[in-house]
């Protein structure tokens, strides 16, 4: 038996249709959400809760990545990471390696990551998410900076959690409609 | 080009850039003038946080106000007493330094800089001052607090600086112990609370209790100041040297505001 269109994994038309069409992601938006989340993990976090802190700049770097390839690609990663490195005022070059790094798998996965909904990107994300904690920790131990507080790899996980309700922000923002349910693919 | 040659193309300039930056600080121009940019906007981004901060501060009640007040009252005239001592003191060891024709104490005047944020990053134990270059602040600064050592000025921007706190691994300060004048250096242990004495002679004459303050032999640290009081020794076991863990005296990590003493002599830059 022939399996119906409708029954395929994250069924969804190979071109954008309707109100995607009509409004692609602007470069204004891609800026300003960027500007906004980097903005958020600038504020003068309590110190305590640092190492919960999730990777916002990432998180929205890669949905971008996603969704509008053309206009969040390496530069921008690597522009971000930089930026990053001045206010962590750590190693300079760590974190853009770092989103450089996950900006080329997401972009990579690209047409994969963007045929899934929401939370089956979350597990697809997961990994490259506490990755990018751990290969920050890794980085600086290997440049020899003292002892690794190896909690901040909960940062990665909390990133992880919060990709869902982030994505649902940004598909809003960006008026990005939800995927077609597949009963409408008839 | 290609998605992976660009990759292999950013890599290779990001770990250039950490060479650069790890092994030969080649990178400090880049770093300064970019944090410079960056400094309006962040004092920007934090200000509501702060006003709101301030408000709540306004509310307090009239009860705690009274009590800290006399608090207060009772401190200033415990603390005028001792310091009619201690003019006498400076004024006697003035007398006693010019009978033995030893130079006057080099001037250490504090410049007072309140700690405007810290370093968010899992290995540094460092904060940021709201002091800099411009207010004629230089790599290599002790930094103190009422109550002992806190760190040192390990980088200076144009507006802020960064102090690399006592408790960095990498950071060490040359004491003397009181009790007996014993000489050693205290280095931190990437802890907030523990400090420690490494490379004990096993023989030293160190124990609990002991307090231990700058020697100033080393032209950085002015002598005097309060670092640390020992709270354990560890005989050697593995190697041929003792320890000595230590906890510091000065608030590492507490307060908000600091002072920066000018240092002896120009010591030369710190590696950051």
């Amino acid at each position: 038996m022939i399996p119906r269109p409708s029954a395929m994994n994250g069924a969804r038309p190979l071109l954008p249709q309707g109100a995607e069409l009509a409004a692609p992601p602007s470069r204004a938006k891609v800026a300003a959400s960027l500007f906004a989340a980097l903005c958020l993990t600038m504020l003068p976090w309590a110190d305590g809760l640092r190492w919960l802190l999730p990777d916002l700049t990432l998180m929205v770097l890669l949905y971008w990545c996603i969704h509008a390839p053309r206009l969040a690609g390496l530069g921008i990663a690597f522009v971000l990471g930089m930026v990053t490195d001045v206010t962590h005022g750590l190693l300079l070059g760590l974190d853009a390696l770092a989103y450089c790094g996950a900006a080329f798998v997401a972009l990579s996965l690209q047409k994969r990551l963007e045929g899934f909904d929401t939370p089956r990107q979350t597990l697809q994300l997961a990994p490259l998410l506490l990755g990018k904690e751990a290969l920050v920790l890794i980085l600086g131990l290997a440049f020899g900076r003292g002892e690794v507080d190896w909690r901040y790899l909960a940062a990665g996980l909390m990133a992880a959690l919060l990709w869902w309700p982030l994505a649902m922000l940004l598909d809003h923002v960006s008026g990005r409609p939800a995927l077609p349910d597949h009963t409408v693919m008839e | 080009m290609g998605l992976p040659t660009r990759f292999a193309l950013y890599v290779l300039v990001c770990l250039l850039s950490l060479a650069l930056d790890a092994r030969y600080s080649a990178l400090a121009w880049l770093r300064g003038g970019l944090n410079a940019a960056l400094h309006p906007m962040q004092r920007v981004i934090s200000a509501p946080w702060e006003w709101s901060q301030d408000v709540a501060g306004f509310f307090v009640t009239h009860g705690e106000l009274k009590s800290e007040n006399d608090q207060l009252r009772e401190e200033r005239d415990r603390m005028r007493i001792g310091q009619q001592d201690r003019q006498t003191l400076l004024a006697e060891n003035n007398n006693l330094r010019q009978l033995l024709a030893l130079p006057a104490r080099p001037d250490t005047a504090p410049r007072v800089a309140e700690i405007v944020q810290t370093v968010p990053s899992p290995f540094a134990r460092k904060v940021i001052i709201n002091r800099g270059q411009a207010h004629g602040l230089a790599a290599g600064w002790p930094v103190v607090d009422a109550a002992g050592l806190v760190g040192q000025v390990t980088r200076s921007y144009p507006l802020t600086s960064e102090v690399t706190l006592l408790t960095d691994r990498d950071q060490g300060a040359p004491v003397q112990n009181l009790r007996n004048g014993l000489r050693l250096i205290v280095s931190g242990t990437g802890s907030d609370r523990l400090l420690e004495v490494r490379f004990l002679d096993m023989h030293a004459d160190i124990k609990e209790g002991d307090l231990l303050y700058t020697s100033g032999i080393d032209g950085t640290y002015p002598a005097g100041i309060p670092v640390a009081q020992v709270v354990k020794t560890e005989p050697p076991r593995n190697t041929p040297f003792a320890r000595a863990y230590c906890r510091p005296l000065g608030g590492v990590g507490r307060y908000r505001h600091v002072a920066i003493l000018k240092p002896l002599e120009q010591a030369p830059a710190p590696n950051p």
